[in-house]
């Protein structure tokens, strides 16, 4: 049977291995992670939106690298998921952009400050985390559920304008594709003439007091074309 | 108690009860928000309250560790401590920091990374407070007559804890290598020393119950801290896989985790088995209930719980989802919380010679909150293991799967109620204690020893 001076061997000589095998490899991972993070393009920006995603203590409901609290979605890939423009007009409020939903503080970034934000978050979405986050790896097909509804899209002569795919899709669907905290915009050209539309577009609330819709900061042109582009859907 | 000075751990044990009160208030404003009662949202968001919730319990296991030391080396030593004085000083800073640290999360005053919130200036301050204190509990132990064991290993853990929350203090301008040393402190705390301060602590409390012959128990102690660091130092490596650290972090990871339960079980069966061997029966049920239960629920929650989604395969569908919130609160809750709830069961009778174990309210507490804690992690299993079906492996989006497990948050609402009152039990049995008496110096009730 084992003796206290053995067992006290055991842990002291254990601690010592492993601990000297632990700085090792600590060394030989700093080593590789300049280039497996992609450290060159560590930019004052994405310095600045590190900073600011630690000042306001964004992990405290957010995960990124899957590390941090449950609350709020992770991260890691929000920039290629939503794009820059949807963060951007998402940071000013992001209660309206998911009205009713679970709550985000309001920080009052100012237009530096969010480009900064978003330049870390692009960045730490091309560090390579050995495949991390997994893509969905059960087809939804292969579960038994009644066939889904088929939707019927007519060709639309209109292209998709890019601020339409930008911001748009978060809430409505086109085609079955996008979000579901507004209604699908399938068919919403029959239902509206383009001056409604383009009414609604401008300021949701005169029309509608109360509606979750929040007033999207459009240009001009911008805003005709999703106009043409919604009257197309029919 | 033995000594005079003993008595000083007596407010540590107290601003713990405080502490973990506070941190179940916190853990409840959560629960409610969880389930879209968040009225609270303008005054203390989501993050204030999680940085709350789990800082507080940080700070009380320290605060009862502490305490525990302070009631443990003088006895282990067989000598007053070095400075009564000095130790409150310390009590007295520790809270101030704290309540500082707590009031400016809710304006907004942190460091935003995850246990490691407290802000710099603080962290000082901490680093000063902690260095009082581990000089204090060295001077006892240099100059007593006698050294045993129990007494390094729970010395050799609280001064590792302190030297490993160092590298938390260094700023890294990239996120990976940021979040590498981060887990030194969060990891190598939780699954490597504060294991040996559970082990010390263990050990002492296993000597005094159960009367098996000390030698005995720490050899067994030294074998238990030496699967600790075995597994629990590569073990690390389970934190590495996804944040952009080098492949070899996934075998390394891997295997190492795997061994890690083995450390918990040696616990469980260590504890259980001086159990057996023992001679007399300890008149403190209660003390043992905790010490034994703490043994066997680590075990559980720590090891088995952490087993169970640490393997890579596994854990790249979980990383990231309330299945780690399931595994932190069981483990947190076997490992360290019911120890540090062990030492004040056993330590209350002695330092106010009063034996309220013989009530039925001790065993009230002790079951109301270990079923309510499990009541607790088997609803946040539901609930993670739904979110990685849905979330990760369909693919669904986030706030459409948080809303499909709410039904799991209320029932994890009716399981911290049950495990409030138990916990209430406990404080109610804390406070009719009363205050340490000097009529109760010189003799432990009922010690085998």
């Amino acid at each position: 049977m084992l003796s206290k001076s053995q067992a006290r061997a055991f842990f002291l000589g254990g601690t010592f291995l492993f601990s000297a095998v632990f700085v090792f490899l600590t060394v030989d991972t700093l080593r590789q992670t300049d280039s497996r993070t992609n450290a060159q393009n560590i930019t004052e920006d994405v310095l600045k939106g590190k900073e600011i995603w630690e000042k306001n203590n964004c992990m405290g409901c957010h995960t990124l690298l899957g590390e941090g609290a449950y609350y709020a979605p992770d991260l890691t890939k929000v920039v290629e998921r939503r794009g820059a423009t949807w963060i951007d007009v998402f940071l000013d409020d992001p209660q309206a952009m998911f009205p009713g939903e679970r709550k985000m503080v309001k920080y009052n970034f100012t237009k530096e400050e969010k480009g900064q934000v978003i330049a870390f978050l692009d960045w730490v979405g091309k560090i390579d985390a050995n495949g991390w986050p997994p893509k969905p790896n059960i087809p939804i097909d292969s579960i038994a559920t009644s066939p889904a509804p088929q939707v019927k899209t007519n060709a639309v002569a209109v292209s998709q304008p890019e601020k339409f795919s930008q911001l748009c899709v978060a809430c409505h669907t086109v085609g079955g594709k996008g979000g579901n905290v507004g209604p699908a915009l399938d068919h919403v050209g029959s239902k509206f003439d383009s001056d409604y539309l383009n009414r609604w577009l401008s300021d949701p609330q005169a029309i509608k007091p109360g509606t979750n819709m929040p007033k999207l900061p459009l240009t001009d042109p911008e805003r005709k074309d999703i106009v043409t582009y919604l009257s197309a859907l029919k | 108690m033995r000594f005079q000075s003993q008595k000083v751990a007596y407010w540590f044990f107290a601003t713990c009860m405080l502490l973990l009160s506070l941190q179940i208030v916190y853990g409840f404003i959560m629960g409610f928000a969880r389930i879209g009662l968040d009225g609270l949202h303008d005054y203390i968001p989501f993050n204030t309250a999680r940085a709350t919730h789990t800082n507080l319990l940080v700070v009380w296991l320290l605060t009862g560790f502490m305490g525990a030391a302070y009631y443990i080396i003088p006895e282990e030593s067989d000598r007053e401590l070095y400075s009564v004085k000095l130790a409150y000083i310390q009590l007295i800073s520790w809270v101030v920091v704290g309540v500082i640290a707590i009031i400016g999360f809710h304006f907004n005053w942190w460091e935003g990374r995850k246990f490691l919130e407290i802000p710099r200036p603080l962290d000082y301050l901490v680093v000063v407070n902690v260095l009082t204190f581990l000089f204090n509990i060295a001077m006892t132990i240099w100059e007593a007559k006698k050294r045993s064991t129990t007494q390094l290993v729970l010395f050799f853990g609280l001064l590792c804890a302190a030297l490993l929350y160092l590298p938390g203090m260094i700023y890294f301008d990239n996120q990976t290598i940021d979040s590498y040393f981060r887990w030194w402190v969060v990891h190598l705390w939780v699954e490597g020393v504060w294991e040996l301060i559970m082990g010390g602590i263990l050990s002492f409390l296993l000597i005094k119950l159960t009367g098996v012959d000390r030698e005995v128990i720490e050899k067994w102690l030294y074998v238990v801290v030496g699967l600790t660091f075995l597994s629990g130092i590569l073990g690390t490596g389970h934190h590495y896989y996804w944040i952009g650290t080098p492949k070899y972090w996934l075998m390394v990871g891997g295997i190492f985790s795997a061994l890690e339960p083995l450390a918990f079980l040696g616990m469980a069966i260590w504890a259980l088995n001086m159990y057996r061997k023992k001679g007399k029966n300890h008149p403190n049920k209660i003390a043992l209930y905790w010490t034994l239960g703490s043994a066997m629920m680590s075990f559980i929650g720590a090891g088995f719980l952490g087993f169970a989604h640490t393997w890579p395969a596994v854990n790249q569908w979980t990383h990231g989802t309330l299945i780690t919130a399931m595994h932190g609160h069981l483990a947190f809750w076997g490992a360290y919380a019911m120890l540090v709830l062990a030492v004040i069961s056993y330590a209350m009778p002695n330092l106010t010679g009063r034996k309220l174990f013989t009530g039925m309210s001790g065993y009230l507490a002790f079951w109301a909150s270990n079923i309510g804690m499990l009541g607790m992690t088997g609803a946040l299993a539901v609930a993670g293991i739904t979110q990685v079906y849905l979330e990760r492996k369909l693919g669904m989006d986030f706030l459409v799967v948080q809303k499909e497990i709410i039904f799991h948050f209320i029932g994890m609402l009716l399981a911290a109620t049950l495990f409030t009152v138990g916990i209430t039990y406990f404080i109610v049995d804390f406070i009719r204690h009363g205050l340490p008496s000097n009529e109760a110096l010189g003799k432990n009730v009922g010690d085998l020893d």
